[in-house]
């Protein structure tokens, strides 16, 4: 039998404990955005006027993007083939089989192809990213490139910088064209719709340039983030090789968190 | 010539993987009915894949919730006249599709690269190697506590991300575009199929993520790096399973279950 006043004492602390653990968590939020936003600081410094490291940003550049490209067409094919699986039912109860181009490149160009993107090109992109720059810091490479007077934020950091936000554009490009392409085989197959008459749907003056910017606008945005807290995450990697693995696991994280709350708001503001 | 020789490596490599993905997942199988027990694994995995998850995956579905249904509701607007089978339409489609889907690909980041990072240094480290030496296989003393925890957990927290994404679309639904909750919480467009083929994805997400990635993190080589490479393939490859195996699923449930 615990006494009286035992039990306020466990029942305050415990009250403690909850309230210590969302306060560190808003903190640790906090935290980390703030040191994205110095990061982001400094890596616009050394952008106007641009001092980076060209055969760096070439060799990321290849790594991060030629190197995505299978994955992004395997993606979008079956992302584009699954839209049109869903739309199917809701199609043929409306009877709107002329609208099915429509719909599926809609949800296509402004959602699912920016969003699906991003996701995938942070879990090889972002994360292996991290990975890297984690490796280099436990193991002082860092250190000593100060000691030799280069600056590793425009060595290391601005050309991985610009590749992520560079490779996720365009790679939205192609799955945005590769969605389409599934879908449109997929309705043939399913609902028989021709080819011609998706396009049509497509092209009947429901869908502007402006659905197109939309998703190509969020994808710049998510490069962003993506990048920065990939780096931000590298560079702040402590305690040797287990260091690593928890800052990778936390810039999967980080992005994912991050690509789903702005994606809220950038469809909010752009309408 | 050179092309050709490097198709045929990705092929023979691919075909490889594929083999050895299987042989992980029938070993699973198989140790989940003949394998050892001990008591407490499966609980301690549930807490670190389910619980550790729930605010994560509580503020991403509530977003993409909203995203959602402000989209859909706008697009509404242009073709037909009124909002009426919007929430039951959107229900219809959460249960079938979305809830499980979105979910498995938030879980398969954070879950995916929690696994791969903790086995793969667990590889490094030559602990893996301990454990074979003593005579546990690791499939059946570290993959196969984290099959039925993740299995169990996808479950559960897809129905609750799907109630999450739920009612904060009636939430949009009310505030922008004046649908009463009544209206919206209806439940006449879902079927006992929309059900079933909602539920066997949350199994079949659950049962890919913890294989894909306990595979990735046993086939980790070259010391700290390679955990990094290990943990970015299991976020990959999961996302990736997790798409292919959506396909097929929604492909056979548009055909067994024909509206």
């Amino acid at each position: 039998m615990i006494p009286a006043v035992e039990r306020t004492l466990t029942l305050r602390t415990r009250f403690e404990d909850l309230a210590g653990q969302v306060g560190g968590g808003v903190l640790n939020v906090a935290q980390v955005a703030g040191g994205m936003g110095v990061l982001l600081r400094r890596i616009l410094s050394r952008m106007f006027p641009p001092r980076l490291d060209y055969p760096e940003l070439r060799r990321n550049m290849y790594k991060m993007s030629v190197k995505s490209v299978p994955i992004v067409i395997i993606t979008a094919l079956f992302t584009g083939a699954i839209m049109v699986i869903q739309a199917a039912p809701i199609v043929k109860r409306l009877g709107a089989e002329g609208l099915v181009g429509w719909a599926a490149s809609f949800t296509t160009l402004r959602e699912i192809a920016p969003l699906l993107t991003a996701l995938m090109i942070s879990g090889r992109v972002g994360a292996n990213n991290t990975a890297e720059l984690g490796t280099m810091v436990v193991t002082e490479q860092l250190d000593a490139l100060r000691v030799l007077a280069i600056d590793p934020i425009s060595f290391l950091i601005l050309p991985r910088f610009i590749g992520i936000v560079v490779t996720l554009f365009m790679m939205t490009l192609y799955a945005d064209a590769l969605a389409i392409l599934g879908a449109t085989y997929c309705a043939k197959a399913l609902l028989h719709v021709e080819p011609a008459s998706f396009y049509h749907g497509m092209t009947s003056g429901l869908l502007g340039f402006g659905d197109v910017a939309n998703g190509l606008i969020k994808s710049i945005v998510f490069g962003i983030v993506m990048a920065l807290a990939s780096c931000h995450f590298g560079l702040k990697t402590t305690g040797g090789a287990p260091g690593v693995g928890r800052s990778v696991n936390a810039t999967v994280v980080a992005s994912a968190a991050g690509i789903f709350v702005l994606d809220y708001f950038i469809s909010f503001i752009l309408g | 010539m050179s092309i050709a020789r490097d198709i045929g490596a990705e092929t023979f490599e691919l075909a490889r993987a594929g083999r050895e993905l299987y042989s992980v997942f029938v070993r699973t199988l198989y140790y989940l009915f003949r394998g050892r027990r001990e008591r407490g694994a499966v609980v301690r995995q549930m807490y670190e894949i389910g619980n550790k998850s729930f605010v994560f995956l509580t503020i991403t579905m509530g977003f993409i919730g909203m995203i959602m249904v402000y989209q859909s509701g706008l697009q509404t607007k242009r073709v037909l006249p009124e909002f009426s089978l919007l929430g039951a339409t959107f229900l219809e489609l959460l249960t079938r599709d979305l809830a499980a889907s979105l979910a498995a690909l938030m879980l398969a980041t954070r879950v995916g690269a929690g696994i791969a990072a903790e086995i793969g240094s667990m590889v490094v480290t030559e602990q893996v190697d301990a454990l074979r030496m003593s005579a546990a296989d690791p499939i059946d003393y570290l993959i196969k506590p984290r099959f039925v925890a993740s299995i169990v957990m996808t479950t559960a927290l897809v129905i609750w991300g799907g109630f999450v994404m739920f009612s904060v679309g009636g939430a949009v639904g009310y505030f922008a575009f004046d649908i009463q909750w009544r209206t919206w919480a209806s439940i006449q467009l879902v079927s006992a199929g929309d059900l079933i083929t909602g539920l066997t994805k949350c199994v079949a997400y659950g049962a890919a993520i913890p294989v894909v990635s306990g595979y990735c993190g046993l086939s980790t080589f070259g010391g700290s790096e390679g955990v990094g490479w290990a943990t970015t393939r299991a976020v990959v490859n999961s996302s990736l399973a997790i798409i292919i195996l959506n396909f097929f699923i929604s492909g056979a449930a548009y055909v067994l279950f024909p509206k």
